[in-house]
């Protein structure tokens, strides 16, 4: 009988999990896109960090732009209709988002495309191409922000 | 009686340029013009070490020693004013003295936290920002927004009182400190004034730390030219 319960309960709570990720609430979804936001960040000043330095650590750059990479093209898909301030979530993405999607998919599309050059340069090892890739990754963080998040 | 010298002229350019690098931080800050924002920031940091050096060799109304008082004596300074008794003072009263020690505090603790700050894109940060943590570098980025409201509440508080001074209590602090001079009906000592050489020292002081801050406050010959000659990725653009 103990064992049921047990099993009853796993199996409530697999459902539960399956449920949630199907459906998320607009509350979820902003957490998660915020959470993938602060990996982009934290890859973006672990490798500023290291391209200051007199001797930047190769190791360093090529973990965090994988990282960066990884969470570049979570980007796009993090922003499923409902999910804006309409939501009554705090949030800084703004409404133009959902009002000119191609626009805003071109300039995810455009990080992906920057973080990927910027991890081919990571592996390649060569510091000067890290040097112009890490900078245009920077652009297409921009690029996004300056039309898409609202500004404090 | 008659005119006496009140400020001194390093007193008075960095009350006033404390006025216009205010304004220019909050234009720079509110539009994303975040490189124009650190530059600025960097000399609003040398005029707030200045001051504080200023604070301790300047004269005697700019010396901290001269009007930072105790709790006891503001409220027998208010006490008495109310009753229309207050004694003649040349420099700040012992209210005033607080006022300057909260504004520049605020100014000091305002910077501190821009040097840390980073934006989430962690490319537009503050000089200092590889000494923290992203979720520190973050959260003082947060700070820096509450910090500045506080600023700007004691902004309006310090015009309030200077715009009482003048229409309730009929006395002008504003044409002193463009001047340096104010007019006293009775006797009153004479401020005494800082040497030229203390005014460079504290000059070159100032500047000296706020261009170390601004290279990352590096440690070595060797970062600091590293620091010098490769200036971070953000210089060259604005990402925010």
């Amino acid at each position: 009988m103990k064992k049921h319960i047990v099993l009853a309960l796993a199996a409530l709570a697999a459902s539960g999990t399956v449920v949630s990720a199907i459906a998320a609430t607009p509350a979820e979804t902003v957490a998660a896109r915020q959470a993938n936001f602060k990996q982009l960040g934290r890859a973006m000043k672990a490798i500023g960090e290291e391209l200051k330095k007199p001797a930047p650590d190769l190791g360093v750059i090529r973990t965090s732009a994988q990282s960066l990479n990884q969470a570049a093209g979570h980007v796009g898909h993090g922003f499923p209709r409902g999910s804006g301030p309409e939501s009554g979530v705090k949030t800084e993405a703004l409404a133009a988002i959902w009002q000119r999607p191609a626009d805003f998919q071109g300039a995810a599309r455009n990080l992906v495309v920057k973080a990927r050059d910027l991890q081919t340069a990571a592996g390649g090892g060569d510091l000067n191409r890290i040097r112009t890739a890490f900078p245009a990754v920077g652009g297409a963080c921009k690029g996004c922000h300056d039309n898409f998040r609202e500004r404090h | 009686m008659g005119k006496v010298r009140l400020w001194d002229a390093p007193v008075r350019l960095f009350h006033w340029s404390v006025v216009a690098l205010f304004g220019a931080l909050w234009w720079s800050g509110e539009n994303g013009r975040i490189d124009l924002h650190k530059t600025i920031g960097l000399v609003m940091l040398g005029l707030v070490v200045f001051r504080v050096l200023w604070g301790f060799l300047g004269g005697s109304t700019a010396r901290f020693g001269s009007f930072v008082k105790g709790p006891g004596t503001v409220f027998a300074y208010l006490r008495a004013s109310r009753e229309g008794k207050a004694p003649t003072i040349v420099g700040h009263n012992p209210l005033g003295g607080w006022s300057v020690l909260v504004l520049l505090g605020l100014l000091a603790l305002q910077v501190g936290l821009g040097l840390i700050a980073q934006d989430t894109d962690a490319v537009a940060s503050g000089p200092l920002n590889h000494f923290v943590s992203y979720d520190t570098g973050d959260a003082a980025g947060e700070a820096h927004e509450v910090v500045f409201n506080i600023l700007l509440l004691f902004v309006a508080l310090h015009v309030a009182a200077v715009l009482f001074y003048l229409f309730v209590k009929r006395d002008n602090l504003v044409h002193p400190m463009l001047s340096g001079h104010k007019a006293f009906t009775q006797a009153v000592e004479q401020p005494t004034f800082a040497p030229a050489w203390r005014l460079i020292l504290s000059v070159i002081l100032a500047a000296a730390f706020a261009g170390w801050i601004a290279l990352g406050a590096p440690f070595s010959l060797e970062q600091a030219k590293q620091a010098w000659q490769a200036p971070p990725p953000s210089a060259e653009e604005s990402y925010m």
